[in-house]
């Protein structure tokens, strides 16, 4: 468990948790009709800073993204009163695309890479641990609240700043776009008439202690995979409901007030949503959604939600679910129309995005208290394989590439010259030892690195399992996020005489795929995370991997690091790691 | 009209990264989705893609897009009478 000490939103509505709140109880909505912004064709609603508002924002020497979470996040250490400048401080940044709005003025510059941008934040905050982005999709906020949970209870720091921040630009727009996942006008979660997302800027900050305060408080956090579609949720919502059955379990139900769901009021996801809740056993629990104020702020939400819903349950108020009228969804959820009231102390937080990610947190106000002990948990390295452009190891020991189709394993004699090298050598790598998913060839080249590098890291295994499973999670690290699909993205958007958004690409936009495709091609249900941090760092890889066995099914994980910069600087070093002491 | 099926069976091949697979592979009757192919839900949106930026066809309408996409047969028509490039 880990309390809350205090918290901040910045978001066009306010810059205050107070004011946010204040506007969203009055059914006040940021959402504004856009035509021909940033040169995008089709007009679209989204929720963005006007130009005074970011003028007020900016911070010298820092980007519109990095100026926006560092004022955040230094609001809610400002009221925490804590020093965030010793060893017990970490610092975890939450975002889908960062310093995107970047690439169109410099494409080759490091300045784009999320762990840059954390960097400096962390620095002007001065916080001196290295700072953790997680990069989980639109789940990434409640997956940073889960780490931070996890990396508290585990002891290795006394206090976690958790800011989750997105700004908008052509970039994001134009991809979401290219899904048909954008309604041009304001958004209807759970509606009949619901017709897609609007997007939307923010940030907001937690600060979390280890050390029990009468506050708000994490209990539990879970996330799932539906090992279903990188893009599409699972229709009968698998991921999410193990998730939510993960967190509230033996949990009295009578005791939540709502459930704050995603909503994002796309067709898939508001459907999925209201299966999973029932499936999990709590329809009779009010389900709101708070994207009809605010859009979808990708990154944020999942702190900005948490932190609006405990304003909410302190003021005893369930917040309507502005754009709501008439329920458009299978699942019999009761959705909150209207502002009502409620004296119970508890929430869930629920969200769900690409790669098939699906997290749920606990949170309530002053729970039972018990002094808790710090939990080691250790585990051991099983297989090992490594890929860069110069060789492949597995366990150690180089392999052939080329040739006919084999399987593992291939004792080789001495060192072996590689002959494939560069982007092809995943090609020589994919036709050698697997050559029965040909999903392979629509992938990215980080996706593609992990599949192969996954593929020979469970043939060295040797029990490939092709039944679900929950108990295996996958959880990755690198520096340089998503680069090459953002480039290639970017190729399809750059020339206004040649502007033709790809969906196929721009789902690669987002670096945690890696890990839905791995879940997938294997069927595992269990944890998907992904992370990014600024150099390859094997203690802090390793300290992320054991609190990560807090998971109450995790029992294995293939971990490690998974990078690829350009076809000649790439590197995969993963493993599968097994719970000693369980 | 053979011609164009052919060259739309190259289109929908390199546009969808369908490595391994021949225009001889595609039966130009069969349902494209839900066959041997598998396609899925990224490649319908793909498709419309391609078909904007090659013949110059704006498909607005989803739920439009499922009756052109029932063949390589199917698309090849819906383009030689929509085509405006």
């Amino acid at each position: 468990m880990v309390y809350r000490i205090a918290d901040n939103i910045i978001s066009p509505l306010g810059e205050t948790t107070e004011q946010n709140y204040l506007a969203v109880k009055d059914g006040r909505s940021a959402l504004c009709h856009y035509n021909h912004q940033w040169d995008i064709p089709e007009p679209f609603t989204a929720s963005l800073f006007t130009d005074a508002q970011n003028e007020a924002l900016a911070v010298e020497g820092l980007t519109r993204f990095e100026s926006l979470a560092f004022t955040s996040a230094k609001k809610a250490i400002e009221a925490s009163k804590i020093n965030v400048s010793g060893a017990n401080v970490v610092f975890i940044l939450s975002t889908t695309k960062g310093n995107i709005e970047l690439i169109f003025s410099d494409r080759e510059d490091t300045a784009i890479y999320p762990g840059t941008a954390a960097r400096h934040i962390a620095e002007r905050l001065g916080i001196k641990t290295k700072p953790i982005t997680v990069c989980n999709a639109c789940i990434s906020g409640v997956s940073a609240l889960v780490l931070a949970l996890r990396l508290l209870e585990a002891g290795h720091y006394d206090y976690a700043v958790v800011c989750g921040a997105d700004v908008q630009n052509k970039f994001t727009v134009s991809g979401f776009q290219s899904l048909k996942a954008i309604s041009e006008n304001e958004c209807r979660p759970f509606d009949i008439e619901r017709m897609g997302l609007n997007l939307g800027e923010a940030a907001a900050t937690l600060v979390l202690s280890r050390q029990p305060v009468d506050s708000w408080a994490i209990e539990r956090g879970a996330v799932r995979n539906d090992a279903f579609h990188i893009s599409s949720p699972s229709k009968n919502g698998d991921g999410a409901r193990m998730a939510l059955n993960a967190i509230v379990r033996d949990t009295d139900k009578e005791r939540l007030a709502f459930i704050n769901a995603h909503g994002t009021a796309t067709m898939f996801n508001d459907q999925m949503e209201s299966v999973a809740i029932t499936g999990a056993g709590l329809g009779e629990i009010p389900v709101n959604a708070y994207k009809g104020y605010f859009g979808h702020t990708l990154g944020a939400a999942g702190v900005l939600e948490t932190v609006l819903s405990m304003a909410a349950a302190d003021d005893h108020t369930i917040l309507a679910t502005r754009g709501f009228e008439e329920r458009g969804v299978s699942g019999k959820v009761q959705i909150s129309a209207q502002n009502s009231t409620t004296d119970k102390c508890s929430f869930v937080k629920m969200i769900s995005g690409f790669g098939g990610c699906n997290g749920a947190i606990l949170v309530s106000r002053k729970p039972e208290q018990k002094a808790e002990e710090k939990t080691v948990r250790n585990f051991e390295t099983k297989h090992r394989v490594q890929i860069s452009p110069s060789a492949i190891l597995v366990d150690g020991q180089e392999i052939e590439v080329g040739g006919e189709r084999s399987a593992l394993p291939l004792a080789t004699e001495g060192t072996q010259e590689v002959e494939v090298r560069g982007k092809s050598l995943l090609t020589a790598i994919y036709k050698r030892y697997v050559d029965d998913y040909p999903k392979f060839y629509k992938m990215d080249p980080l996706s593609r690195l992990g599949l192969v590098a996954t593929e020979l890291l469970l043939q060295a295994e040797g029990k490939r399992r092709d039944v679900p499973s929950e108990d295996r999670a996958v959880i990755l690290f690198n520096r340089s996020s998503s680069i090459q699909a953002d480039q290639k993205y970017l190729d399809s958007i750059a020339d206004p005489e040649d502007y033709f958004p790809s969906p196929s690409v721009f789902v690669y936009t987002l670096p945690n795929i890696v890990t839905g495709e791995i879940a997938m091609r294997n069927h595992y249900h269990g944890e998907t995370s992904f992370y990014i941090i600024d150099e390859k760092n094997d203690d802090l890889m390793n300290q992320t991997l054991s609190a990560s066995f807090a998971d109450i099914k995790t029992k294995s994980m293939i971990g490690g690091w998974i990078d690829y910069q350009d076809d000649s600087h790439f590197e995969a070093d993963i493993y599968i790691v097994e719970l000693t002491n369980h | 009209m053979e011609d164009l099926v052919l060259e739309l069976k190259k289109e929908i091949i390199e546009a969808l990264n369908l490595e391994d697979v021949t225009p001889e592979d595609i039966d130009a009757d069969a349902p494209l989705f839900g066959s041997g192919l598998g396609l899925d839900s990224i490649d319908a949106l793909e498709l419309i893609v391609l078909i904007e930026k090659k013949y110059g066809i704006k498909l607005k309408d989803p739920s439009k897009s499922k009756e052109v996409f029932m063949s390589v047969n199917i698309m090849a028509r819906f383009i030689a009478e929509n085509r405006t490039k």
